[in-house]
């Protein structure tokens, strides 16, 4: 009982942190980003796809097709990012209605492609890519411990993935030149400008690297929720992290607290309705709570809430 | 008219690009462009089975264009304001829910249209004073309060009010429905869309409102330069607050005309995407009500028309939305768009 509320919690928790970091690159760096739905969807349809392509040439148990799908996961949802950067950094597009426009074209675009792919490759004409389940790591000795045991056993890998990458981002944005730099151009892209930084080459890095972070979630949450990627993956998890971004005030520590209240919130819920008997329709009401929490939060600590300054502003060398 | 050009640049654009991609799928896309429009009932298919023809074809498309119209008013609204109504999705939902509930009480057309309206207004209303008194953005806060309302209808549905057999919420009575389904006449059977004729005339009027009055000056005043608008001796607040109220309104005519009228039942778990496709309509339309009728009816005959094309070219379905997603890409990338209110 106790014991799947943590490895419930932890697998939906990580997955959302990792895209929330993604958020957090993008937003620090200026560039509001609503496109985090879209980025994860296309990121997991591209790893999807090269899983189940690898399959046919290592055969469904060897660990390559894992890897290499997280991989192009990365790839993918990263190269995709990059048209929300060219919209908003290029052509100078209102951020948000890129953002909106990003998901409306993942959505379309991996939709269409999964049955055209699924057509010309594999000859058969289903909508999603049939993963096979994801392994399932117990480190020994660690996972005796009582209760928080729990959380060393049944691991999936990619929340070890996840977190070794959180904490290379975690480095790369607060200990690096780059990081300083980008949290610069989010709050003052022209003293940025002045100091001899290209604000829009920064941006669309910034941009690219929550693409890639998204993608990992994507793919994910192909592995835990459902072990397929099928156009059903757009469930609103981008919005989530949103959320879970804005909760930890734009910084990734915060933000991991959230993400894992959010986790374990939806997991405690989940059983807690298991354990009294109610029909599995009472889980809706507790996925409500993260998103209550959050705007409880902004009305009554708005104040403390800081967004960063330029963010959603469109930078132009020429404006002063 | 520099507005025209560049939404109508963006639709060629997209037209080629699909047609491109019919191409490289070895279809024809002239006869699959003509199969759009066909399907939409403004051209003469090759046959047609009992009881229809091109003109009752038509009219089951003006019942898909009347919602889509009424939402991307609500989001042109609310930028003319220098709101992003991202929530159009949410209002739609609960508007179409609060209708659904009315007409369990009273079966009647006109309670259907009112709760609606009512219901989509307190919403926006929501959102504009969170906005002014405690200044959450509103794309943050109509974001949650999409899922929330999302959650909570879909609990609602799925715990007291589903359709067994089809998983959806049961249907609303033909009483209070918006669209007269299978109405015969002449021996053919029509959809007959009531509300479209309001959602015309509503697109007339927000176009003399914003245009001609003093609120909708207002209005746009507020959308362009807040601070200029204050010291010009507007009360903002007021304004900010009108704005999303009406355009939740809007937003909520769109929901019963969708919920009550097009679809007769709910979908829990998921929040309509005709929402967002509604701030591309409204994108493409340059953000005027006149505008939005005209890129609606275009975006329809993709969306409408796209189910007698796949079947007759045995193509994915799916094409229609990717076009229409090329559109949106397309048209967001022209700064077509007024400055939000920052």
């Amino acid at each position: 009982m106790l014991d799947m509320i943590i490895i419930d919690g932890l697998s939906f928790s990580l997955p959302l942190f990792i895209m929330a970091i993604g958020g957090i690159y993008s937003e620090k760096s200026g560039i509001t980003n609503l496109a985090l739905e879209g980025f994860q969807g296309f990121g997991a349809f591209t790893g999807a796809f090269v899983t189940v392509y690898l399959y046919g040439i290592f055969g469904a148990e060897s660990s390559v097709p894992y890897y290499a799908g997280f991989i192009c996961a990365v790839i993918g949802g990263g190269i995709f990012a990059l048209l929300h950067a060219l919209l908003c950094v290029k052509f100078k597009a209102d951020q948000v209605i890129s953002g909106v426009v990003m998901n409306i074209l993942a959505m379309a675009l991996t939709s269409f492609l999964t049955k055209r792919i699924n057509a010309s490759f594999f000859g058969n004409d289903a909508n999603k890519f049939m993963l096979s389940a994801s392994a399932r790591i117990t480190v020994p000795g660690l996972c005796d411990i009582p209760v928080i045991g729990a959380a060393f056993r049944d691991i999936y890998p990619f929340e070890i993935m996840i977190l070794v990458v959180a904490i290379v981002m975690w480095y790369v944005m607060y200990r690096t030149v780059y990081g300083m730099r980008l949290r610069a151009c989010g709050d003052n892209p022209h003293s940025a400008d002045a100091a001899g930084i290209n604000v829009y080459s920064v941006r669309t890095i910034a941009v690219f690297i929550s693409g890639c972070l998204s993608g990992i979630a994507g793919m994910s949450f192909a592995y835990s929720v459902s072990a397929n990627f099928s156009p059903d993956i757009y469930l609103g998890y981008g919005y989530l992290s949103i959320a879970a971004l804005i909760f930890g005030n734009w910084s990734i520590l915060p933000a991991l607290f959230a993400c894992l209240m959010f986790g374990f919130a939806r997991s405690m819920g989940a059983a807690a309705i298991h354990q009294l008997g109610l029909p599995s329709s009472y889980n809706d009401l507790v996925r409500t709570l993260p998103y209550v929490l959050t705007l409880l939060l902004l009305v009554f600590f708005g104040k403390s809430n800081r967004s960063p300054r330029a963010l959603g502003q469109i930078y132009d060398k020429g404006q002063r | 008219m520099r507005k025209f050009t560049q939404s109508l640049i963006a639709i060629i654009i997209s037209l080629i690009f699909g047609a491109l991609i019919l191409w490289l799928m070895g279809k024809d896309p002239v006869s699959a462009y003509m199969d759009l429009l066909r399907g939409s009932g403004l051209m003469e298919k090759v046959r047609y089975s009992g009881r229809q023809n091109m003109f009752t074809d038509f009219m089951s498309f003006i019942d898909a264009m009347t919602p889509m119209i009424f939402a991307s008013l609500a989001v042109a609204l609310a930028l003319k304001g220098g709101f992003f109504n991202i929530g159009v999705s949410g209002q739609m939902l609960f508007a179409g829910f609060c209708a659904h509930m009315a007409a369990m009480i009273l079966p009647s057309k006109i309670a259907v249209v009112i709760v609606g309206l009512i219901a989509g207004a307190l919403i926006g209303a929501l959102i504009g004073w969170l906005k002014y008194r405690f200044n959450v953005n509103e794309v943050v806060s109509s974001i949650m309060m999409n899922s929330i309302l999302m959650y909570l209808i879909t609990f609602y549905i799925n715990t007291f009010y589903i359709n067994p057999v089809s998983r959806q919420s049961k249907s609303i009575i033909s009483a209070a429905r918006l669209t007269l389904s299978g109405f015969r006449w002449e021996g053919l059977k029509i959809d007959i869309a009531l509300a479209f004729p309001l959602a015309v005339v509503t697109a007339l009027f927000l176009h003399w409102f914003i245009e001609r009055t003093t609120y909708g000056y207002e209005i746009k005043a507020s959308g362009l330069s807040p601070n200029a608008a204050y010291y010009a001796g507007m009360n903002v607040n007021r304004t900010a607050l009108m704005t999303m109220t009406l355009s939740g309104a809007l937003a909520g005519l769109a929901g019963v005309s969708y919920f009550c009228g097009y679809l007769a039942a709910i979908q829990p778990g998921v929040v309509p995407s005709m929402g967002f496709d509604a701030i591309a309509v409204s994108l493409l339309g340059g953000n005027n009500p006149l505008g939005c009728v005209l890129a609606s009816f275009l975006i329809t005959v993709i969306s409408k028309g796209s189910v007698y094309m796949s079947s007759r070219q045995n193509i994915d379905m799916e094409i229609a939305s990717l076009v229409t997603a090329f559109i949106l890409t397309f048209a967001a990338c022209s700064s077509v768009i007024g400055r939000r209110r920052k």
